[in-house]
């Protein structure tokens, strides 16, 4: 017979079930048992699949890097090459060797930060107490340029404990700058904001502009003012400068190019002046690399919600394409059946024309179902009544008497409990 | 608004005693390096005139001879001979490069050349800073779970401790832990590797490099004629990974602990900023979680509230 999910009217909800739930699944985020499990598991996969991408960042620029420099370092070489034998052809009284005795003790001055070249009587120290301010700021605020360097032992160890207990000290301090900022800044896009509403302009717009705003100002302001002051006063080109300044606000601080460290006779505000920019312009950065970071997570968070909607729907489609098979089955299976049916109940009543015994008894336990089915079907285009029998095609059941009349009134409760249900 | 004029007392404050450690910082190095910088002068003055004195080189020649040779120096190139042939720029190098470029350590030993180079740094730099910091700080929470919560509970069951007790326990276990693996260890294996350095050298190279200070007097990998150089250098970048992540860790358990203790909010400092839902198993009960959840609900701006830099929390 059609199986067991036939007679059991759950299986009726049953089918419904998948599509309620799935849809549901894809619109709450709370947490629950299960959603908590597989969140953390999705969650090392993106953290991998993320490192995997910084991994693969990392090459990229590597490869870029290698290709842009690579030629350049080698005509480098080659000019310094052809200046050493040029040296030494035309002064021949000096040696290769006392030449690079030479070369290795000058490198490893200018290391040390003392500049052979030039005459060494009016040059500046390198550790007077305005460059040791800033090499100190350097230190603290793990820019490091390195043109400057501790080559002392007690020198370096007092490198460390500084650092140890500056660079936290100074963290707290960038906080503390930031959060002005952002105050002060949140106070400027509510006055803003407060215009814009009375022009009718939409939320979101308003918060765009404002962040775009906020981005344009500071750049402004902590980016290309300075550059432009330092190319000025350092001698540098617009793209050095640039260049200098992304460098230094990032923390990277190689130190190629670093303010105040040239021959140049500086103002004696200068690097002081230098030093707060650096301060203000760090708790900048560091609001728009967040805002950057902000927006590469939000991207990977609609990229995860995207593929975890494309999965709910595959999975909702599955659901459906099921439901309604099993849907068809059934009504073809009832079909079935109920012609079945139609014709024993014929063969019962031409053997009881024809005085053979019938038995009822057996028949209309089944025939509730298949009446059921076919009535719950047919319920909806016709009002519940008695006559309704009729559909069945055997206007022989009417008349027959007491059986089907009491499996008639035996019938309706039944349709009128699974409709309920479903 | 006295709570916002309290805020502008305490900034000020802090911008002063900030100053002060400057001052006093400066004060020390002055002292200890200068003395050692007047003598390198000397000593360099006495050559060049030697040399001068015994060769039929005039001054001028001379100084621009040097001039070139410490242009090229500084971008990586030596004259000298036994300089390595390898490249300063091959892949391996590139991506040790790219990795100082992008952990923020910078060490300028090597630094791009061309305009172009340059203006690709800037770009590369913009994009990879946050990148990593993102990658960093979701590695971090993930080992958190792992490090942090896991023991501290552990120790409350098992031995009973008070919950604040063990969290100081369990802090100074973690850094004693960091401190013996990643800057013991590896000065001892850097102290071998490279013949120039000393112990305290490679001390002090792990310390400014896992800072992202990066002053860049020294570098691992530059010895001329080093084995393995690629390799090298490639475990040198995951060194400096595994180590950042480690003491981003150590950093944020020290803030959550402050939290705990309560001087964060006494000094009205930003809050250690962790995502509810991921936070699963508080160190101490509801009661205290809801109450920093409360202030960190009362703090100004996002963009604006971090505790540094580089320890970008959200």
């Amino acid at each position: 017979m059609a199986a067991p999910d036939l007679v059991d009217p759950k299986s009726a909800t049953h089918s419904s079930k998948p599509r309620r739930s799935f849809s549901a699944k894809s619109i709450t985020l709370s947490p629950t048992e299960e959603c908590q499990a597989i969140a953390t598991v999705m969650k090392w996969k993106t953290v991998s699949a993320i490192f995997l991408l910084v991994v693969l960042y990392l090459v990229v620029g590597a490869a870029v890097f290698k290709a842009l420099e690579q030629p350049h370092e080698s005509a480098q070489r080659l000019a310094i090459l052809t200046q050493k034998l040029d040296f030494l052809s035309t002064h021949s009284c000096v040696n290769h060797s006392q030449l690079e005795e030479l070369v290795k003790q000058v490198v490893s001055a200018i290391r040390s930060g003392v500049n052979p070249a030039g005459t060494l009587t009016n040059h500046s120290s390198l550790w007077d107490l305005s460059s040791s301010f800033f090499f100190a700021g350097t230190v603290i605020t793990t820019i490091g340029f390195g043109n400057i360097s501790p080559h002392t032992e007690g020198g370096r160890i007092f490198c460390i404990i500084y650092a140890l207990l500056g660079i936290p000290l100074f963290g707290f301090l960038l906080a503390g700058v930031g959060d002005q900022l952002g105050t002060i800044f949140g106070k400027a896009t509510a006055r803003v904001e407060k215009m814009f509403v009375q022009w009718d302009v939409s939320q979101t717009k308003i918060r765009v502009l404002s962040t775009v705003l906020f981005i344009l100002f500071g750049c402004l302001l902590f980016v290309a003012l300075p550059a432009a002051i330092f190319k000025h006063i350092e001698g540098w080109s617009a793209l050095e400068s640039l260049y200098f300044v992304v460098i230094t606000l990032t923390t990277i601080g190689f130190g190629d190019f670093v303010a105040g460290g040239s021959e140049i006779e500086y103002l004696d505000y200068y690097k002081p002046v230098v030093w707060f920019w650096i301060l203000v312009g760090l708790a900048y950065f560091a609001a728009v690399l967040s805002m950057i970071g902000d927006w590469l997570r939000v991207i990977s968070k609609k990229t995860k919600e995207e593929v975890g909607e494309i999965r709910a729907h595959a999975a909702e489609w599955t659901a459906n394409v099921s439901a309604e098979f099993k849907e068809t089955r059934r009504r073809l299976s009832v079909e079935v059946y109920d012609k079945f049916q139609r014709a024993a109940s014929i063969k019962s009543k031409m053997s009881s024309e024809l005085g053979l015994n019938s038995d009822p008894e057996l028949t209309p336990p089944k025939r509730k179902m298949s009446v059921n089915f076919t009535n719950e079907l047919d319920r909806e285009k016709e009002p519940v009544s008695p006559p309704v029998t009729n559909k069945n095609g055997s206007p022989f059941l009417n008349g027959k008497g007491v059986d089907p009349k009491r499996g008639d009134i035996a019938i309706t409760p039944q349709v009128e409990v699974t409709t309920f249900n479903l | 608004m006295s709570s916002w004029y309290k805020s502008w007392i305490l900034l000020t404050g802090f911008i002063l005693f900030y100053v002060a450690y400057l001052l006093f910082g400066a004060f020390v190095f002055s002292t200890i390096e200068r003395p050692v910088e007047d003598k390198l002068k000397r000593d360099i003055q006495v050559l060049k005139e030697e040399f001068l004195n015994q060769s039929c080189v005039n001054a001028t020649s001379l100084e621009n001879f040097l001039e070139r040779v410490l242009q090229a120096n500084k971008y990586g190139i030596s004259i000298l001979p036994n300089s390595s042939a390898s490249s300063n720029w091959d892949l391996a190098s590139s991506l040790f490069f790219a990795n100082t470029l992008v952990t923020t350590v910078g060490y300028g030993h090597t630094t791009p050349l061309s305009d172009t180079g340059k203006a690709f740094s800037i770009f590369y730099a913009l994009l990879g800073v946050p990148f990593t910091m993102l990658v960093l700080t979701a590695c971090v929470q993930r080992l958190m779970h792992l490090v942090t919560y896991g023991p501290i509970s552990m120790c409350r069951q098992k031995i009973g401790l008070e919950p604040l007790a063990a969290t100081a326990v369990h802090f100074a276990i973690l850094l004693l832990v960091v401190v013996l693996g990643f800057f013991v260890v590896p000065a001892v294996v850097f102290s071998y590797i490279e013949d120039t350095w000393s112990f305290l050298d490679a001390i002090y190279f792990c310390f400014i490099t896992l800072c992202t200070i990066g002053l860049g007097d020294y570098v691992p990998g530059e010895k001329p004629g080093q084995n393995f150089r690629s390799l090298y250098k490639i475990s040198v970048m995951v060194y400096l990974f595994v180590g950042l992540m480690m003491m981003y860790l150590v950093l944020r358990a020290f803030h959550r602990m402050a939290d705990l203790h309560g001087l964060t909010s006494f000094f009205q400092l930003p809050h250690c900023d962790e995502d509810i839902e991921e936070d699963k198993e508080p160190i101490i009960e509801a009661g205290h979680e809801d109450q920093h959840e409360a202030e960190d609900s009362a703090k100004p701006l996002d963009p604006a509230s971090q505790t540094s830099y580089n320890t970008i929390n959200r």
